[in-house]
């Protein structure tokens, strides 16, 4: 059991800050048992609604245990904020690592891995008649023992309403800060009509989260959201970057330095452009990728396989026993305390306290 | 394909009827020696190209029909369409869509939220044209007022307000809803509903009604054309521009105004009194509601408004059909008392037998669903036209009927499912967008 007391955790460094500034995470030792968890701050006051979504979080988190979807340990209240106790995930979300170590995306072995641990929560999920509604990497977060575990369950919906079981949604998920979220979302649930959705339109974001965990880059990034809307209603599948999607260009490195570095001083970028068409044109992922890919994305939720279904795809036959995700993604640093991080926090605490005091008015 | 279903006008100006008319022939390019594989894609070699209008056309198939001996051979790959324009137009950060409804204030019109995608419905108000509606101006204000603090599953939420002073138009943003129950009401056999779904539509006002009134407000103009339908059959309660919020202090729910629909007014707003409660006012006219979906007719009825004025007043409501049964019978006529003291509170009508227990449905019933606009049955979003537009303007100005063709070929052929629309018109419509056009890049590179 963990205790519902702040005097409890010691922060040890700041991981990332979430949801548009509402919630920063931060590593925290728990002092009596010296264990190391991952507190997650809510500002609650700035966000009005989203109180809401943070109980559903919880509730929802509460139910179920799967040993591939973040556990909840407690959460508490202290001053004006809410924390929300997990165990640390030590390397961090898919997401922080592309950017960090593998901008032009992971390894293969290490993508089944992950997408293997992403269906087996699902596949759960599902069973327990939850949409998840949000599988995107900076959901999919590794532990020091390198199993992936699905987070982001506030916007996960229940077939079951009102004690009745509902065949489909047709509800857009609760909208995020900056409407991300709708990249990784299928077809037919950003469609709206009375079709409606069911748990097939999660098995859609997992192929969004094939392209991104392989690509680096998340697919219709660059596009503006209604753009992404029609491509996706028009039936365009995208895809994974290797020599059979993305031939070599046919301009060479000189001419494509210079097609990119028109205005000087930006040339970083362009050759990192250049670098990652190499990088996608030199490299070959396996057909059972694609095709794994290719059978999450069909337009059409009727032709797409389950979860459960998609576990049993050869892509995932190339998986050994001893394969260790840590290993094959050796160059990620684990979350380690930070004294830069603790002594800013320590600083920050300090203030806060400080704030109180000043109960003086200025006088002239 | 039968020719005619797409309507051949060579000068480009006239387009007959809006609706109907998806597509145009722009040209016809008849080359001199037409192989099975003369033209790839449709692309027509500019110097093998002979421009024909629609007499001369004529013409030709003319001279097929007397003589035959000519046979002159058009590639389907020649005829080139231009596909009729729908200009996408944004209000603020909205895509608009097409005419959901048409009111006496101006239109209700589909739009898409563009950052999150949603779906939604604006009213679109006409300062002149409000100017001529008694109490016009009044009523918007008051809507306005209300439903941004009315917060609930069965009240329509109002997402934005927004104005624009040049036009003298206000646009009021709400929750998209598929259907009214009067359209269905009207579009299902015996105009009326199985009592399993009335059933289910009724508890539903009856929790919004039960929010409202707690809320303090008493909307007097409830009838099936005011209530909505989202996408999973929740029910919406519309239009507060006659409602009223009581005064939070007193401790009666005295109205003294009553500007809802004739045939759903008590007898005492019917016989002209100056004050009334305003909740038993709901509590009748949510009675006619239920009267009206299972029976299909009304509990008063007169050949103009006086005379119906005049039914309700003597305050003798048409027994309802012993067919409804003896358990709805009974709560009919409870909220259909003339006295409004003698009718029963919303939680009263909750505990009613018949509200408690679900009714089945019976064998030969069907459920109706929202009535759908232009046969698309499954309410697909109106805006991706238009975004189409926007998106892809140039790609598919031009197509061949080898395109059309191949697009309405037998459907397994389909290389691709896009949007599963039933309506074959539309289908065509989204088929040929994609064809026309090439894909995007999967992923773009900074």
């Amino acid at each position: 059991m963990f205790n519902p007391d702040i005097n409890d955790y010691q922060l040890t460094s700041i991981i990332t800050e979430c949801c548009g500034g509402v919630a920063v995470v931060y590593s925290a030792l728990y002092k009596p048992s010296n264990q190391n968890v991952a507190l997650k701050r809510y500002f609650v006051d700035k966000t009005k609604e989203n109180a809401a979504l943070i109980q559903q979080d919880i509730l929802t988190r509460k139910e179920l245990q799967h040993q591939n979807i973040l556990p909840y340990l407690t959460s508490f209240v202290h001053g004006r904020e809410l924390y929300v106790v997990s165990p640390l995930m030590t390397f961090g979300s898919c997401r922080d690592i592309l950017d960090r170590y593998f901008p032009e995306g992971l390894p293969e072995l290490a993508c089944a891995l992950i997408l293997r641990d992403v269906l087996q929560a699902l596949q759960y999920l599902h069973k327990q008649l939850y949409i998840h509604r949000s599988v995107r990497a900076s959901h999919v977060l590794i532990g020091a023992d390198g199993i992936a575990r699905l987070s982001g369950l506030r916007s996960a919906a229940s077939l079951m309403a009102r004690g009745r079981r509902t065949r489909q949604l047709h509800q857009l998920p609760p909208p995020d800060h900056d409407n991300a979220n709708l990249m990784w979302l299928s077809p037919e649930l950003l469609e709206q009509n009375l079709k409606g959705y069911d748990e097939r339109s999660d098995v859609y974001s997992v192929g969004v989260v094939c392209c991104e965990l392989a690509n680096g880059a998340v697919p219709f990034a660059e596009v503006p959201t209604t753009l992404m809307f029609t491509e996706k209603v028009r039936g365009s599948r995208p895809q994974l970057l290797d020599c059979s999607t993305f031939p070599e260009p046919c301009l060479d490195d000189a001419e494509m330095k210079s097609m990119y570095n028109t205005d000087s001083g930006v040339g970083d970028s362009a050759d990192g452009v250049s670098r990652l068409r190499q990088v996608y044109a030199s490299r070959k992922l396996s057909d059972s990728f694609h095709h794994l890919s290719e059978l999450a994305l069909q337009r059409d939720p009727e032709k797409r396989p389950s979860a459960t279904q998609l576990l049993n795809h050869a892509f995932f036959k190339q998986i050994r026993k001893t394969d260790y995700l840590p290993g094959l993604l050796g160059r990620v640093k684990p979350i380690k305390p930070d004294p830069n991080d603790i002594s800013a926090l320590l600083l920050q605490q300090k203030m806060s306290e400080m704030e109180i005091e000043k109960t003086t008015e200025w006088d002239f | 394909m039968d020719p005619r279903m797409c309507r051949k006008i060579s000068s480009s100006e006239s387009l007959p009827d809006a609706e109907n008319v998806e597509y145009e022939v722009s040209n016809i390019i008849a080359p001199q020696e037409s192989e099975e594989n003369f033209l790839i894609e449709g692309s027509p070699e500019p110097n093998s190209v002979s421009w024909l209008d629609d007499e001369q056309i004529e013409d030709l198939d003319l001279n097929l029909d007397q003589t035959n001996l000519f046979f002159h051979r058009v590639d389907s790959a020649d005829i080139i369409y231009r596909s009729k324009k729908k200009k996408c137009k944004m209000v603020g950060k909205y895509v608009m869509g097409d005419v959901l409804g048409e009111g006496s204030y101006g239109k209700v019109k589909e739009m898409l939220d563009s950052e999150s995608l949603c779906r939604r419905a604006v009213k679109i108000l006409k300062k002149r044209k409000l100017r001529r509606i008694p109490n016009g101006e009044q009523n918007v204000q008051r809507e306005i007022q209300l439903l941004r603090i009315l917060r609930h599953r069965n009240v329509i939420e109002l997402v934005d307000v927004m104005y624009n002073d040049e036009k003298q138009k206000m646009y009021l943003v709400m929750e998209f809803c598929v259907g009214v129950l009067q359209d269905m009401l009207e579009s299902s056999p015996g105009k009326k509903f199985p009592q399993r779904q009335a059933h289910d539509y009724f508890t539903q006002l009856l929790d919004g009604l039960e929010y409202l009134h707690g809320q303090g407000v008493v909307h007097k103009d409830i009838k099936p054309g005011n209530l909505l339908l989202t996408l999973d059959h929740t029910l919406k309660i519309t239009d507060f521009g006659v409602a009223e919020a009581l005064d939070m202090f007193s401790p009666e729910d005295t109205c003294y105004t009553g500007q809802g629909s004739p045939a759903f007014q008590p007898p005492e707003i019917a016989n002209g009194a100056e004050q009334f409660s305003g909740i038993k006012v709901d509590i009748w006219s949510s009675g006619v509601t239920l009267y009206n979906m299972t029976t299909g007719r009304y509990p008063f009825e007169g050949d103009n408004v006086y005379r119906l004025l005049e039914a309700i007043g003597r305050g003798e409501p048409a027994p309802p059909p012993a067919a409804l049964g003896p358990a709805l019978g009974a709560l009919l006529e409870r909220m259909l008392k003339r006295d409004p003291a003698l009718r029963p509170t919303v939680n009263e009508i909750k505990r009613h037998v018949w509200v408690q227990a679900t009714p089945p449905l019976e064998a030969g019933e069907r459920l109706v669903s929202p009535r759908s606009r232009r046969s698309d049955e499954l309410h697909t979003s109106t805006v991706i036209p238009y975004l189409v537009e926007r998106h892809y303007a140039s790609a598919q100005e031009y197509f061949t009927e080898r395109d059309l063709r191949h697009e309405l070929g037998d459907g397994g052929s389909r290389t691709l499912s896009t949007a599963e629309l039933s309506d074959g018109e539309s289908t065509r419509q989204k088929r040929r967008w994609h064809s026309s056009c090439g894909r995007l890049p999967s992923c773009r590179l900074t």
